[in-house]
């Protein structure tokens, strides 16, 4: 057996074409994998939309849009509190004394008056337990609570409505202006700028004199702190 | 080569039910919670107000108010320190409450002594455009829903139960319309009169002294007397001598 006849390993013709398809394969693969990746686990799909079967079915677009109750009623401690409080049973107790006192949907709202023990509402808005968050702070800046909460008077049953991760807190934190308003229209949840004679009335100017750039003229008037300090890790981490 | 196109277009398609069924996922609201792909501190072992607790056997992280006991903000909170700490950082200057007679007059709306009080007739703390202002706002929030924006009686609360009734629902309970803020039987009670009626409710009407601070309870009533007020001829007599004067220089008001 000479040495042209040993069993030589020959690449096949179509082995050409393996770098090609390796490469064209492995790079859609890794796009898609990006993509997938980028879109399901981004914090818009992962927290946006929980909605938690509460123990009373209370609704907010009844109490809050349609009977027009404004967000301090019951949430009283939102000027004042780092923690923007639950109501106790007796804010329920209030109108359900006389309004639907027998109504089924408040077993548990008459179970906690009866017992003393709370109503077992579950959280929909938690942030991680590493984050300081101060809902006065907030509020008394002219922070919404649609800015957080969105349409809550229009919400059946209580969602998520903002992905609440810390990108969408430092996009704020970087540049407040265009989410502030005056502060006594923060629980007002259909304000609009555009109504100038309620605007001056808020600020207690005029209409001739209302500021041709409201976030700015109410991050002086609020005295909104710096962005290098609103992005300090401390401020939110402490 | 129908086979090659067979294989991979089902390839692409497959590719795109993942993206389909997070799609699906971001426009619906599911009662399941959140999907943690890191837990990491998120949840940490200390207490959080209004959260639960297995370490108390009521369950319960914050404690309730023991009986006979106060809570230590209970013993400053008379002082004029904590009466600048209402909400929104509102101001009451001058009012001190050190001597007994002051503390009845500003938290209670009345003079004690021989065993019977008597509601004060004027509001005890210094009503200024701005304190008005002040007990609109809060008016808009507390009293609002059942009296109404003028102080009618016929808030949207009341026009709901109304329907209710109309309906024939049992939901409408033992409800009765709220009273008429501008009328006589308010407008002829003394201001403390008033203020008691916030503090411990009337009627149908619950009590609103946790919900309402005691500057914010006045100011609802300075309110209420400018509500009882509106609509109605005033006499000149009863006008500030100021704008009495710039009346009679032919200023509008």
């Amino acid at each position: 057996m000479s040495d042209s006849e040993k069993p030589y390993l020959h690449f096949p013709k179509w082995a050409n074409k393996v770098p090609v398809i390796v490469a064209t394969v492995g790079g859609l693969l890794t796009v898609y994998v990006i993509v997938l990746l980028g879109y399901g686990a981004n914090a818009r799909t992962l927290n946006v939309g929980y909605a938690p079967v509460q123990p009373v079915p209370f609704s907010h677009e009844l109490h809050a849009g349609l009977l027009g109750i404004n967000c301090e009623y019951c949430h009283t401690d939102v000027k004042r509190a780092g923690y923007a409080a639950l109501p106790p049973t007796q804010t329920c107790m209030n109108c359900h004394a006389e309004i639907a006192p027998k109504s089924k949907k408040l077993a548990w709202i008459h179970k906690s008056y009866a017992t003393g023990l709370p109503v077992p509402w579950i959280k929909v808005n938690d942030e991680p337990d590493y984050v300081y968050f101060n809902h006065a702070a907030h509020v008394n800046a002219g922070i919404s609570c649609l800015t957080c909460h969105g349409h809550i008077n229009e919400m059946t049953r209580v969602y998520q409505a903002k992905p609440l991760n810390m990108a969408w807190c430092l996009a704020c934190h970087r540049d407040p202006a265009p989410h502030l308003r005056p502060r006594n229209e923060v629980t007002n949840l259909q304000w609009t700028p555009n109504n100038k004679a309620r605007l001056a009335h808020d600020l207690n100017l005029t209409v001739a004199t209302l500021p041709k750039n409201l976030g700015q003229y109410l991050m002086k008037r609020y005295k909104i702190p710096s962005t290098k300090l609103l992005t300090d890790c401390e401020t939110c981490h402490r | 080569m129908v086979n090659r196109v067979l294989i991979i277009g089902s390839l692409i398609l497959a590719a795109l039910i993942p993206l389909a069924v997070i799609a699906l996922r971001r426009n619906e609201h599911s009662p399941t919670p959140r999907f943690h792909i890191m837990l990491g501190m998120d949840k940490m072992a200390y207490r959080k107000p209004q959260r639960p607790s297995k370490f108390f056997a009521d369950g319960r992280a914050m404690r309730p108010h023991i009986a006979g006991t106060l809570a230590r903000q209970d013993f400053i909170y008379n002082n004029e320190a904590q009466m600048r700490l209402t909400p929104n950082n509102w101001k009451l200057d001058h009012v001190v409450l050190n001597t007994r007679h002051k503390y009845e007059r500003v938290l209670l709306g009345q003079v004690l002594g021989g065993g019977q009080g008597r509601f004060i007739t004027h509001i005890p703390i210094p009503v200024t455009k701005a304190l008005v202002h002040r007990g609109q706002q809060q008016f808009d929030i507390f009293c609002m829903p059942c009296h109404g924006a003028n102080g009618r009686g016929n808030g949207l609360v009341n026009q709901w139960v109304h329907k209710l009734r109309q309906a024939g629902s049992p939901d409408a309970g033992t409800w009765v319309r709220p009273t008429d803020l501008t009328s006589p039987a308010v407008t002829f009670l003394p201001d403390g009169g008033i203020y008691s009626i916030i503090v411990n409710g009337v009627a149908g009407m619950p009590a609103y002294k946790d919900q309402i601070a005691v500057v914010d309870r006045w100011a609802i009533v300075a309110y209420v007397r400018a509500l009882g007020l509106s609509g109605k001829a005033v006499s000149a007599a009863r006008l500030p001598v100021k704008v009495r004067a710039s009346l009679a220089a032919g200023k509008k008001h």
